[in-house]
């Protein structure tokens, strides 16, 4: 179906010919069903490629007029970037991809929805600042991860999660008006997230990210920290064998392995008390093993020994700005792995990090993950205390095997990550697993351990997000469950009626 | 016979990472220069894109979207330069390149395919090279005292674009002489390598020149093929084992020339002008010009490739040896440029087929590029890109390397 040409020439006028497509071969540029997808997406009836937020708010208004839904997207990376209904046009920002400013004095950076972490890391850490880019790889949106879906970064142990990191707001509200948030409606610049009034975060972002907000952030203002390790970064080698390195003699990456993941969380908590390292996690060494491997079948001659050689590891990377401050360090991290029983693993597994250094500042391979198929997906999501997130990390290998051990899903039981922020105040969780897209029961399987998954953590009073959602999960728990879905759910009908936003 | 379903476990792969458009992070040097594809960079729509040809290609194969002439005039905007490939493969197992490459000879078996790239097959079937120069006059720039070796078992493979620029390939005759190197030239026996048409999509038609030329390699007991044209060069390693077991090894000028310098058999000019330069790296000398393996199999859960694939992922191009005959020779300094190596960014001659304003695009970005660099001219070692770079606007110097460095032979 295509949209009445009158709607097409208005769309037209605002964007120009060439940043506006119906064609058949355009439009299956951005409609092709994804593998972690298990059904198809719908199409949308043209693309349009705004150069303003001027044009945004333009084009939202003609959509309301006629009554046409319209989906933003820039990576097309997540389920929600697609056409969902009939009569939807894809609002892509591609063009507009402008770093509006990086204020090293008061630590914030402004950007537009099309530039990507590949592009912005770069520029802060030149001057010695960082960001806590999510791990979503290179050609990921700043501005989506940040203002929109929260996605966790895996280095955030001495910041915070991306969507704190959010300031000033300019967006298209639904109706198509602009709307700064923060300290840029008062007229005061993009450093504060809030201003006079009620807060309005929430709206931006909702309660889970793309879920949950209303209207079309097309600037906003992200907040940087001081980098860790040296601003300059030294790289060798060609694709895909390059390697990264944080020269200076500051920069150091250990990586122990456990047999508990109780101790695990000891040493994250003793180590944030000291406020020691710029990262620590235990992280799922699957994507690690594929992380490390050129290839699929690599992957599978190598998995048995990643098993054996760190089902558990925790990753510390020591960045600090002198080598006498990087003794100390050293000293009490040697000092809490002792007490906790952590055994360093052998150096020619330790050395992959400190030679691909782009791992602790873009997460850059994280891709690999893709690498058996791409049938994936994330579960059990979510930020709990440490203590909390390793209770749920062992209550994995009560129901896991039922599936693994079956075939049903890819995964190992201790194929989970715990990564403490805000030096083990809190932390975010995540398990990953696999399916076998070339079996037709996959997508049973996948739903059925989702469900199973989701039924522990009830049982274990944790509300993580797991496929299916909040509604299964509320549905489980009635009134002792989080509401914030239904709120957001009753904002945004509230502002926007009739459904024209369809993301 | 094409037969797009062999890519098909690449189409059902994807998921959108957008690793195929943005430089990787061993070269990420700020916002400039981020990106690597560049109809993507031109066109803004992710259909171009290699992400997008793949969901094209799948579209195709499932008989949703039709085949047209329109298409193919898309699909070949595209320069099918390999960027996309090579960085989808630094994560990922799949042929986005080759995926592209079928959906050409898809279209071209349907009839569907630019004009200038149909007339290049009807030129070779008229008895000329694919740019329409008769073979009759294929050499008519060889000075008439020049004797080659003909015992040798080497021989220099001219190439097409030697009628339009013969320089190169003189200059690439005074290195060989100049570090004694016998070696000798196939005149009349000589056919274009192939590589365009085989790129295009027309796949029979380069096919029966391949077949030739490599006959006629067999029958001139050649052993080694030295290019100057980094579009022979990938072609002989990529394309030529599709349908040859080739007989035969083949070397880039500029790795003759570096053995040489490393051998010190070659000597230059202490006194010539000091100039700073910039190297663009070929796409076809580059990452496009891992020798191709040939793999039937079956992928199994979770990826396995059995029989074991050899995966070409640009890791082992001719990237190094052009960069250190540069830096032996006196009074030239070399600037990298941010997108170089197996992330460098395509001069975009061949887009010129379907779409010469994108052509023109994509050579004024690298201009722009090379122009940050601060270098005075611009370095490369095919006369594609020479042309293409050339025709770019506000355009530095355009130097082919063999001509650089025979400029500066003592």
């Amino acid at each position: 179906m295509s949209l009445p040409r009158a709607v097409y020439a208005e769309l037209e006028s605002v964007v120009g010919s060439r940043n506006i497509s119906e064609k058949e071969y355009i439009l299956a540029g951005n409609r092709a069903q994804t593998p972690e997808i298990p059904f198809p997406h719908r199409s949308a009836d043209a693309i349009v490629l705004p150069g303003s937020t001027e044009q945004v708010a333009e084009i939202v208004r003609i959509c309301n007029r006629h009554g046409v839904r319209y989906v933003g997207t820039v990576s097309g990376g997540i389920p929600t970037a697609y056409a969902t209904e009939e009569n939807t046009i894809l609002i892509h920002f591609k063009r507009m991809n402008r770093i509006l400013e990086i204020n090293e004095k008061d630590r914030y950076a402004v950007v537009e929805p099309g530039v990507r972490h590949v592009q912005l890391y770069p520029e802060v850490r030149k001057r010695g600042l960082s960001y806590t880019a999510a791990a979503v790889g290179p050609g990921g949106s700043v501005l989506v991860n940040i203002a929109c879906t929260g996605g966790d970064h895996h280095n955030q142990y001495g910041s915070s999660r991306p969507t704190r990191y959010l300031l000033g707001v300019e967006m298209v509200t639904p109706e198509g008006e602009i709307l700064r948030t923060g300290s840029l409606e008062a007229g005061a610049g993009w450093f504060c997230p809030e201003s006079a009034g009620p807060s309005l975060r929430g709206v931006v972002k909702g309660y889970s990210g793309n879920a949950g907000h209303i209207g079309i952030v097309t600037k906003c203002a992200i907040a940087l920290d001081r980098c860790k390790g040296p601003a300059e970064t030294r790289s060798e080698g060609v694709s895909p064998h390059s390697r990264i390195y944080m020269d200076g003699g500051c920069s150091r990456v250990y990586v122990f392995n456990y047999s508990s993941i109780q101790d695990v969380g000891r040493a994250m908590l003793a180590l944030g008390e000291s406020e020691v390292g710029a990262t620590v996690q235990k992280y799922f060494y699957l994507p690690l093993s594929l992380m490390m491997t050129a290839s699929a079948n690599e992957f599978w001659e190598k998995w048995g020994r990643f098993r054996e050689a760190f089902p558990m590891p925790l990753v510390v990377h020591l960045a600090p700005h002198s080598v006498r401050e990087l003794e100390y360090e050293e000293k009490i991290l040697f000092d809490v792995i002792r007490e906790t029983g952590g055994v360093r693993l052998p150096r020619d597994l330790e050395k992959w990090w400190e030679e691909h250094m782009d791992y602790f500042m873009i997460v850059s391979r994280l891709q690999s993950v893709l690498r058996l198929g791409g049938s994936w997906l994330p579960i059990k999501t979510g930020g709990e205390s440490v203590r909390h997130l390793c209770d749920i990390g062992d209550s994995i290998s009560g129901f896991i095997h039922d599936f693994t051990d079956t075939g049903k899903i890819f995964d190992a039981p201790q194929n989970y990550q715990i990564i403490p922020m805000e030096y083990g105040h809190f932390a975010s969780f995540e398990l990953l697993f696999m399916w076998d897209r070339l079996d037709p029961n996959s997508f049973r399987y996948m739903q059925e351990f989702c469900t199973v998954s989701r039924e522990t953590d009830l049982k274990n009073h944790a509300h993580s997000m797991t496929a299916g959602g909040y509604g299964k999960a509320g549905e489980a728990l009635g009134r002792l469950y989080c509401n914030c879905h239904l709120w957001a759910g009753r904002i945004r009908e509230a502002f926007d009626p009739s459904f024209t936003m369809d993301a | 016979m094409s037969d797009l379903n062999r890519f098909r476990y690449t189409m059902e792969s994807c998921n959108h990472c957008g690793q195929c458009k943005w430089i990787l992070p061993h070269r990420m040097s700020g916002w400039d220069f981020a990106e690597v594809c560049p109809v993507h960079h031109h066109f803004g729509f992710d259909a171009y894109s290699g992400q997008g040809l793949v969901n094209i290609v799948r579209e195709v194969m499932e008989g949703k979207l039709e085949r047209t002439d329109e298409l193919a005039d898309m699909v070949h905007t595209c320069a099918a330069c390999g960027a996309c490939d090579v960085n989808c493969k630094s994560v990922r197992d799949m042929e986005v390149l080759e995926t592209i490459y079928e959906l050409r000879h898809d279209l071209a078996q349907a009839g569907h395919l630019p004009d200038s790239c149909r007339r290049m097959a009807e030129n070779v079937s008229a008895g000329c090279d694919p740019f329409g120069v008769p073979l009759a006059e294929r050499f008519s720039w060889l000075p008439g005292d020049f004797r080659d070796d003909p015992d040798s078992d080497t021989v220099l493979f001219a190439g097409c674009s030697a009628s339009r620029d013969p320089g190169p390939v003189l200059a690439a005759i005074r290195i060989l002489q100049a570090g004694g190197v016998p070696f000798r030239l196939l005149r009349e026996e000589e056919r274009c390598c192939g590589g365009a048409l085989w790129r295009s999509g027309q796949q029979e038609t380069a096919g029966d020149l391949i077949r030739g030329n490599a006959e006629a390699f067999r029958k001139a007991g050649i052993r080694t093929v030295i290019t100057v044209c980094g579009e022979c060069f990938g072609a002989f390693r990529s394309i030529y084992p599709r349908f040859v077991k080739p007989g035969f090894r083949t070397v880039h000028i500029s790795q003759v020339a570096a053995g040489l310098i490393r051998e010190g058999k070659l000597a230059f000019r202490q006194d010539a002008r000091p100039l700073t330069v910039t190297y663009h790296d070929p796409c076809m000398l580059g990452r496009l010009s891992e020798e191709y393996v040939p793999w039937e199999g079956e992928i199994r859960s979770y990826g396995l490739h059995v029989p074991e694939k050899h995966w070409n992922r640009g890791e082992f191009g001719v990237y190094q040896e052009p960069r250190d005959v540069l830096s032996a020779l006196p009074g030239i300094t070399v600037r990298e440029m941010t997108r170089r190596v197996e992330e460098s960014w395509c001069c975009g001659y061949w887009t010129g087929q379907a779409d010469p304003e994108c052509a023109a695009a994509t050579a004024d970005e690298r201009m722009r590029e090379a122009r940050s660099t601060d270098a005075e001219a611009i370095v490369s070692c095919c006369p594609f890109c020479r042309t293409a770079l050339s025709g770019a606007g506000d355009p530095l110097p355009v130097v082919d390397l063999a001509e650089l460095v025979a400029g500066r032979l003592a």
